[in-house]
């Protein structure tokens, strides 16, 4: 520990605390510009300076290290001085039109900063420079006017996401944010994760869609949870008169610690171009046509009453409770043919039967990938799927972590991957018995031919990832389609081999599939559907897109009953149409890929006639005479042994 | 041929007038009597500033001057020099006196007087390109004896008593800077030269790099051995491909005759060296942006603390020393602090090499003990101001360095004097101007460097140059105001103690300078419209801004 004196205050601080952060859990506040809590210390601004005791000149409060019996202060003539010339310098280099830009007024870090010190305006008269507008990129514009090269925008992308497309090209005044190698924005390798918007202190990185809709006061914001997949990151929605504005990541969430992907920050304002359903529609005469609640739902409970065979599939997108309501209806009530998820358990069925054989949890938590210095990903699209994991990894490489990337198709972490190992057939039994061989100083050749990898390389993978101290394993969708109960089990122990699952941690993860995909998993929803000529099919798709698979195998079913919030070809060949809410219109609760339990709060009032997906299925429940119980949902999600350990 | 020694005779008219022709006969006869006619080569030569010694005689390698020379002395010089190899006694041309506190070493070394050549002492008289050369000047035998006979401890310490201070602008003590490094715990510790020589005008390194590379070869195994480092590195200015090419030849060399790699002439001791070539940035001469650079990052400086002394290349302690700095650590070893100390001053001793540049008869390279003035310098080695005209100013130490008024030509130059009058050594270019050279002009000149150079991190300095830079265009043009003086005023004051590195602390000393000792210079551009020199364009219209504002048309 180390003893500060800040301002007359004393404290004590961790050693490596930086001046900054020390003044902060002093209370007391220090302007900043380029610095930011989730960013490593950059220093450029100068605005932070301080003057420290018998140091020659001042310093940058963000990047000191403090030591035993500094002593500082963050207030004096010559620092407000100093503070005024580099506001000054600043809003005199590029073209600030305040008037114009959205977030002057309140939302602007570079103009509170002058307000703070008292500016009413700045002597130097501006350059008149020309300076680029980028607006190439499909969901936010850059302008060079309003920046102030602080590089938050450059370190998030580098440090945060890792994927390196912003830098600074040339240098002095000539100095410029660039995408790439000076490619506009739109053609460039951005991955529109939108995290450079979020950190930019002023109007420079401008989100399309939200810009001019709001300052932050006028906005509502709810923290909620992301449901675009099983990551389940933290999101801050910000709505305004009842309509969604933007979604930012959560700093403080422990999954994702602020950052997200394109999926959850701007899929979701697709959603205003979809035909929203607004009122229940049933089929007469070959047309569907608009219909009361009542006569909507008793023409599901009539077909489903009288159908020989009925199949049933919920999408994970659905919350907990609204897929304990529908196992219990369809499930123990009606005892339908097929009570199963959107994903029919392709994600999920096998991880489970192991954890029941072995009598409990076999798999790791998510955190561990982020303190990994090695990561073997097998069979998973993790830059297409669950981008955001892609993140811990992409961000550490530079830091020395190592990745080996096993699967066939092409994707983003092969491309980064120190070995890439190819199984043929996309069947990993013999690939990770190759592995596992290779650790243990077996024989390989054998195995690996049978894998169709080459020897070398699986000897290169063992020897990377034996050589690693904290490794991590991650598994998809890909490796689970060709797979058998030993294959996980021989995957188990090539975990304990390499490390990745030992006393004091367990990083072995699978990334499921969607947002629920576990929570479908413990209620049992994970048959694989059939479908045949006489049949009865009801899928409680929620906000949820039909895939042309699905659409495909249902065409011949005579009775479709659809509860859903959009219009699809789905809901276009359905009988009977229930609209619901979207996500933002329900609460509920999600169970991440590795067992968090969390709640996704409701920002948006639902429309007028729309019902809660838990709603329809209560009703529809009443209107074939049966009774569902809403409040034991945890209870049953509890009961299965589930693959990871389930926390709150 | 390949002659080993070399003998000129002054041919010039004053020579020829005391009997030089006789000389040179004489000379023949004596070589030819000796049957040295195939090692010894003679030659007649012009003058060379030496009209109080003629005629005379200059031997080569050693460039030892005889003179005046009468005809017996011929005899000696070619029995005891060229055949016995022994200076001839008594016959060498008297040396000039210069100020009384600069100490002396027998005037064996250096062609021109005063020039006491330590670092300089190869470059250009052996071939750099031979490992045998300079292993036959004592060449790596400070190595070979630092090896065998001393530990770590006890090299610092040498260096630290000879006081040896840095060369290449800052003159921190290199005793102190090896500590620091050598006490700072790891595993893993690097060194580094900087040969980044980027100041305008400087061309020193170059000429010791490309003239005396296994000097700072071996300089850098001393230092690693010293501080406990196993890999160094040079990061050459990439224009200089010579300087890389010589250096990575002498590497080689020095690799395959056991003197770098594993087990160094079998101490145990392992060093490897690597040559990385800039990409034209002066910035990169900045010890954190170098090291950021050598990383295969942006040449950006580091926020200091930590210091490269504890957390340099790749996080690692690291010793970053300019190439002159380096060049010293030989000879020190070899000959002992106290012998460096009969160098120079008391607190800046040893010898320092400059550039003379500009307006003076003479330019080129030489090799000065420190504490020598600076009209020294312009008498004896620019052999005075061009065209007669006399001094008005020099801008000392390259762009970082300091502006020099005529009131401080008298004052010693070493770190100590000039920082007692505000003004700094730098890196050791001197840069000569005269009464037709406008000071305007120059702060402009300069300026233009610092923004084009600016790594564009912090904003004193990136707009902070251009700014000053635009101001000071303006007032060329004769468009200036007085309250631009108050704006270059508060930019160059902010610049130098706001701004992250050196460079934008040290773009604003020279303006500070000229506002200082020349502001009626200046003032006469803005109130009278007039460039007392005649330089400034003075065309009467604004050089910035660029752009222009639209004009919106009256409704």
């Amino acid at each position: 520990m180390v003893h500060i004196t800040i301002d007359g205050k004393e404290i004590q601080v961790p050693e490596g605390t930086t001046v900054l952060r020390a003044a902060e859990q002093a209370d007391i506040h220090i302007p900043t510009l380029c610095d930011h809590p989730a960013l490593t210390p950059f220093g450029g601004c100068r605005l932070c300076l301080v003057d420290v005791k018998g140091a020659r000149t001042l310093q940058t409060s963000c990047t000191l290290p403090a030591t035993d019996n500094m002593v500082v202060t963050t207030d004096n003539e010559r620092i407000r001085e100093a503070r005024k010339f580099v506001l000054t310098l600043l809003f005199s280099e590029r073209n600030h039109f305040c008037p114009y830009c959205q977030v002057s007024g309140g939302d602007c870090e570079l103009q509170n900063a002058a307000y703070e010190q008292d500016m009413t305006h700045w002597p130097l008269q501006p350059n008149w420079n020309k300076y680029d507008l980028d607006a190439s990129h499909e969901y936010f514009i850059l302008e060079q006017d309003r920046c102030i090269l602080c590089r938050r925008c450059v370190r998030a992308c580098g440090e945060l996401i890792g994927n390196f497309t912003l830098g600074v090209e040339e240098r002095g005044a000539d100095s410029s944010i660039v995408a790439d190698l000076g490619v506009p924005l739109g053609e460039s390798t951005c991955i529109s994760c939108g995290a450079c918007v979020q950190v930019c202190p002023t109007g420079a990185l401008i989100d399309k869609k939200s810009a001019y809709l709001g300052h932050e006061v006028q906005l509502d914001k709810t923290e909620s949870i992301c449901i675009g997949c099983s990551l389940g990151c933290g999101i801050d929605i910000y709505s305004r008169d009842n309509r969604l504005v933007r979604i930012e990541g959560n700093w403080d969430a422990s999954v994702n610690h602020g950052v997200l992907c394109k999926v959850g920050r701007y899929l979701p304002h697709e959603a205003e171009n979809w035909d929203r359903i607004y009122t229940p529609m049933v089929r007469k005469d070959g047309k569907l046509k608009a219909a009361t609640w009542e006569d909507a739902i008793n023409a599901v409970a009539d077909q489903l009453k009288q159908s020989s065979r009925t199949a049933a599939m919920a999408s994970t997108r659905l919350p907990a409770e609204s897929l304990y309501l529908f196992k219990q209806l369809f499930g123990d009530k009606l005892q339908a043919d097929t009570v199963t998820s959107i994903e029919e358990g392709a994600n999920t069925k096998l991880a489970a039967q192991l954890a029941a054989d072995l009598g409990s949890p076999f798999e790791g938590s998510l955190s561990e990938l982020e303190k990994a210095d090695c990561v073997l990903v097998l069979g998973a699209d993790l830059v297409e799927d669950h981008e955001v994991a892609s993140f811990f990894i992409k961000r550490n490489v530079p830091h020395g972590t190592r990745v080996i990337s096993a699967g066939c198709a092409e994707n983003a972490i092969a491309d980064i991957a120190d070995v890439v190992l190819k199984p043929s057939g996309d069947n990993y039994d013999n690939l990770i018995q190759a592995l596992s061989a290779a650790l243990a100083d077996k024989p390989v050749t054998a195995l690996a031919k049978a894998a169709g990898v080459d020897e070398a390389a699986v000897k290169e993978a063992a020897r990377i990832l034996a050589a690693a101290n904290f490794p991590a394993i991650v598994y998809g969708e890909a490796l689970l389609k060709n797979a058998s109960l030993n294959t996980l089990k021989a995957l188990v122990e090539l975990g304990h081999l390499s490390g990745a699952i030992g006393e004091q941690r367990n990083a072995l993860v699978s990334v499921k599939g969607k947002a629920n995909s576990m929570a479908a998993a413990q209620y049992g929803l994970e048959q694989a559907m059939e479908i045949s000529d006489e049949q009865a099919v009801f899928i409680a798709l929620g906000d949820d897109c039909p895939s042309q698979k699905l659409i495909k195998r249902l065409e011949n079913v005579p009775f479709i009953a659809v509860q859903a919030s959009y219009s699809s070809q789905l809901t276009a060949h359905a009988n009977v149409v229930l609209p619901v809410t979207d996500w933002t219109e329900q609460e509920g609760s999600y169970l991440n890929l590795d067992g968090r339990l969390q709640t996704a709060v409701q920002p948006i009032a639902a429309p007028e006639g729309v019902l809660t997906n838990a709603a329809v299925l209560e009703k529809l429940a009443a209107a074939l005479g049966y009774h569902l119980d809403a409040a034991g949902w945890k209870d049953e999600l509890l009961k299965r042994v589930p693959v990871a350990i389930i926390t709150e | 041929m390949n002659y080993r020694s070399m003998v000129l005779v002054s041919g010039d008219p004053r020579s020829m007038e005391r009997g030089a022709r006789e000389i040179y006969d004489q000379f023949q006869r004596e070589i030819n009597a000796l049957e040295l006619e195939n090692e010894v080569s003679l030659a007649w030569m012009q003058d060379v500033g030496r009209s109080d010694a003629v005629p005379l005689a200059v031997v080569y390698p050693e460039a030892t001057i005889y003179g005046p020379l009468k005809l017996e002395d011929v005899h000696t010089i070619v029995e005891e020099h060229l055949y016995k190899g022994r200076i001839a006694p008594g016959l060498q041309a008297p040396v000039r006196e210069l100020s009384g506190h600069i100490a002396w070493i027998s005037a064996r070394q250096g062609t021109l007087p005063a020039e006491q050549r330590i670092i300089l002492k190869r470059a250009g008289l052996i071939d750099p390109t031979s490992i045998e050369d300079y292993i036959a000047d004592d060449g790596y035998q400070a190595l070979a004896n630092i090896l065998a006979n001393m530990q770590p401890k006890e090299v610092i310490d040498q260096i630290k008593a000879s006081g040896l201070r840095g060369r290449g602008g800052a003159g921190f003590p290199t005793g102190l800077k090896w500590q620091f490094v050598a006490s700072t715990p790891g595993e893993q510790k690097y060194v580094i030269c900087n040969a980044d020589e980027s100041e305008p005008g400087t061309f020193k390194d170059r000429v010791l790099i490309e003239g005396d590379p296994h000097a700072i070869v071996e300089a850098m195994a001393i230092a690693a051995y010293a501080v406990g480092a196993d890999e160094g590195y040079f990061y050459v200015r990439g224009e200089y491909l010579l300087a890389q090419k010589r250096l990575r030849l002498a590497i080689q060399q020095a690799e395959e005759m056991g003197l770098l790699g594993e087990d160094i002439l079998g101490s145990g001791f392992n060093f490897k060296l690597h040559v990385h070539s800039g990409a034209g940035a002066y910035i990169c001469g900045e010890e954190t942006a170098l090291i950021e650079s050598l990383e295969g990052k942006r040449g950006e400086p580091r926020a200091r603390p930590p210091y490269p002394t504890t957390n340099g290349l790749w996080g690692k302690p690291t010793l970053v020393n300019n190439v002159e700095t380096l060049a010293n650590i030989p000879p020190i070893m070899l000959n002992g602090a106290d012998w460096y100390r009969g160098y120079g001053t008391e607190k800046s001793p040893g010898t320092k090499v400059c550039t003379i540049l500009g307006n003076v008869n003479v330019t080129g390279l030489i090799e000065v003990p420190m504490g020598i003035t600076l009209r020294e310098i312009i008498s004896i080695y620019g052999k005075g101001m061009a065209h007669g005209a006399h001094f008005k100013m020099a801008q000392t130490g390259g762009s970082s360095g300091s502006v020099i008024p005529s009131t401080l030509q008298d004052t010693p130059m070493d770190f100590e004097s000039y920082q007692e009058n505000g003004v700094s050594l730098g890196s050791g270019a001197l840069l000569i101007c005269d009464e037709n050279n406008c000071a305007l002009d120059l702060a402009i000149v300069l300026m233009n460097f610092f923004r084009k150079e600016s790594c564009g991190k912090c904003n004193p300095c990136r707009i902070g140059t251009e700014r000053a830079y635009q101001i000071l265009k303006n007032i060329a043009e004769g468009v200036g105001t007085m309250q631009d003086l108050e704006d270059l005023k508060f930019l160059s004051k902010n610049l130098i103690e706001l701004s992250n590195c050196g460079l934008g602390t040290t773009a604003g000393t020279p303006l500070e300078n000229i506002l200082q000792y020349f502001m009626p210079e200046v003032e006469a551009h803005i109130k009278l419209k007039v460039c007392p020199t005649g330089v400034c364009p003075m065309s009467g219209k604004k050089a910035y801004p660029k752009t222009k504002l639209v004009q919106l048309e009256q409704a």
